[in-house]
């Protein structure tokens, strides 16, 4: 099976090298896997993510995403690179001056996909993520809960090929973590999704096989 | 209101160059017939031993364009009045030969000598009369005149083009996040600028429009009002269609480099 993402001796730092978030770091994903990403506070979770999206270069070593080298990637491969991927942020990174709908449309709008499609596949995620009737409302006027939501909806709308999700059930209650939960296994059961999901909490009930790393010290290990 | 005073920021500024550079067109259009009268009105008076021909004049300095010989016997005519034929003969044989010599531009002082020295270099040229003085001060006025008005419009270009440069600012701040976001999710930059661009190209449009409205109005209805003769005179160079597709051009230009600056100041992502 073919490696969706692979890193060999990944080194990450801030402030041009002087800040060493990430060390030496060796890892392989491969194709429709399940990886649970944990550690504490500002070890570096998401400043790893930031990097398989292509938006923090790597300082030492390798990371190859989808074949390509992020050291050595241009603005054109990492724009199509990107829009293969379904990103969550721990910060939701909504569009405020955009209605709920318009921000889930953005990767199918960006994919060039018709009016119709985009329409018609907005309500079906909308209505997976429980946010149907908020659909013209805009980010603002939602609770945190529900803007992470939209921001799962926008992530999964164009049915990427990998998920990268920073904290996607932190202001979420049990029952709508469960809801999130169960698309991302649905999307990496049924359509072979690779996703990676950086938690605090790994949940109690989860039907999948799944990985497990722990980001610690500047090292990422793997849990057995 | 906020949305109208968003596009006044940048509408008011980019009007100002336009209007300079219309400015800038008309008064380069209307001192070039000015000084086409100035050329037209002047010439030197040169006094030669020998008859001149206009290729040899030519030959001695490139920038005389015509010449035109003064009558030696209308000269001679008021002396020689109750003189004797065989005198006057004399007297005609004795005299100069006398030119009005004309020029291709309305040259500076410095050329103005110089083409008196290439003259009076030639034997046969007696004397050169360039009636420096005048023709040193009107140039001077009209210098001068000319320079202030280009340092004016050059003022108010630079103060326009830093205004225009701070309402970028505000719209990069007001665009950042949505263009952050569309390039995370791989918006190439077209897409990603497409709003920006909508809304510049607007206000281009718009601020050339209102700056050919202010000039269409001056030449229609206030110039032949005004009463003004250098005004009235000139009332075709006031404004030209031409100077639309100028203006437009300019306009374009303006919005495209303040459009790209926010875009591309706007793209990487940091938190
Ligand atoms: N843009 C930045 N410039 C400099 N340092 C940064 C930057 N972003 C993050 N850091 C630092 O890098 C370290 C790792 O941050 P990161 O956000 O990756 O942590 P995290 O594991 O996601 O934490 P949390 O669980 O709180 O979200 C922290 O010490 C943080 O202060
Ligand atoms: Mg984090």
């Amino acid at each position: 099976m073919s490696n969706v993402i692979s890193a060999s001796q990944l080194t990450l730092a801030y402030d041009n090298g002087k800040k060493e978030i990430i060390k030496n770091a060796n890892f392989s994903i491969r194709k429709g896997e399940f990886v649970f990403i944990t550690g504490p506070s500002g070890s570096g979770k998401s400043t790893l993510l930031k990097a398989l999206y292509g938006a923090l270069k790597p300082t030492g070593g390798n990371l190859i995403v989808g074949g390509l080298d992020l050291a050595n990637i241009t603005t054109g491969k990492l724009q199509e690179l990107r829009t293969h991927m379904g990103i969550i942020f721990q910060d939701y990174k909504l569009v405020n001056e955009w209605t709920v709908a318009k921000n889930v449309i953005l990767p199918l709008m960006i994919a060039g996909y018709s009016v119709d499609v985009q329409h018609t596949q907005a309500q079906r995620l909308l209505k997976h993520v429980k946010l149907s009737e908020h659909s013209d409302r805009y980010p603002l006027e939602l609770s945190g809960g529900e803007q992470q939501r939209v921001g799962v909806a926008r992530a999964l709308a164009k049915n990427p090929v990998v998920i990268l999700a920073d904290e996607p059930t932190g202001n979420l209650d049990d029952y709508s973590s469960n809801v999130i939960w169960d698309l991302m296994e649905n999307a990496c059961q049924q359509l072979e999704t690779t996703v990676l999901v950086v938690t605090h909490k790994i949940p109690t009930i989860f039907s999948l096989p799944y990985r497990h790393f722990i980001i610690e010290s500047k090292g990422v290990y793997e849990v057995h | 209101m906020k949305f109208i005073k968003n596009h006044l920021m940048f509408i008011l500024p980019l009007m100002a160059i336009l209007l300079g550079i219309e400015f800038y067109l008309v008064f380069d259009r209307t001192t070039n017939s000015y000084e086409k009268g100035l050329k037209e009105g002047y010439t030197m008076f040169v006094v030669s031993k020998k008859p001149m021909t206009l290729s040899a004049f030519k030959a001695l300095n490139t920038h005389i364009e015509s010449f035109e010989a003064i009558k030696r016997k209308d000269v001679v005519s008021d002396i020689v009045k109750g003189i004797s034929k065989n005198n006057e003969k004399a007297i005609l044989k004795a005299l100069p030969f006398f030119y009005n010599v004309g020029l291709d531009a309305y040259v500076n002082t410095v050329e103005l000598d110089k083409i008196k020295a290439d003259l009076e270099a030639n034997a046969d040229i007696e004397r050169v009369e360039t009636f420096g003085n005048s023709y040193r001060s009107a140039y001077k006025l009209f210098a001068f005149i000319k320079f202030t008005l280009k340092l004016f419009i050059g003022f108010m270009g630079i103060v326009s083009l830093f205004l225009i440069i701070k309402q970028m600012e505000i719209w990069k701040y007001a665009h950042k996040q949505r263009m952050q976001v569309m390039e995370i999710f791989g918006a190439p930059l077209m897409l990603r600028s497409g709003v920006l661009f909508k809304v510049a190209v607007t206000d281009a449009i718009v601020a050339t429009l209102i700056t050919a409205m202010i000039f269409l109005y001056i030449k229609f209805e206030w110039a032949a009002k005004s009463g003004i003769d250098i005004i009235v005179k000139n009332k075709e160079n006031l404004f030209r269609m031409s100077d639309m597709g100028i203006l437009l051009g300019a306009a374009l230009v303006i919005v495209i480099i303040a459009v790209y600056s926010v875009v591309f100041s706007s793209s990487g992502v940091d938190e």
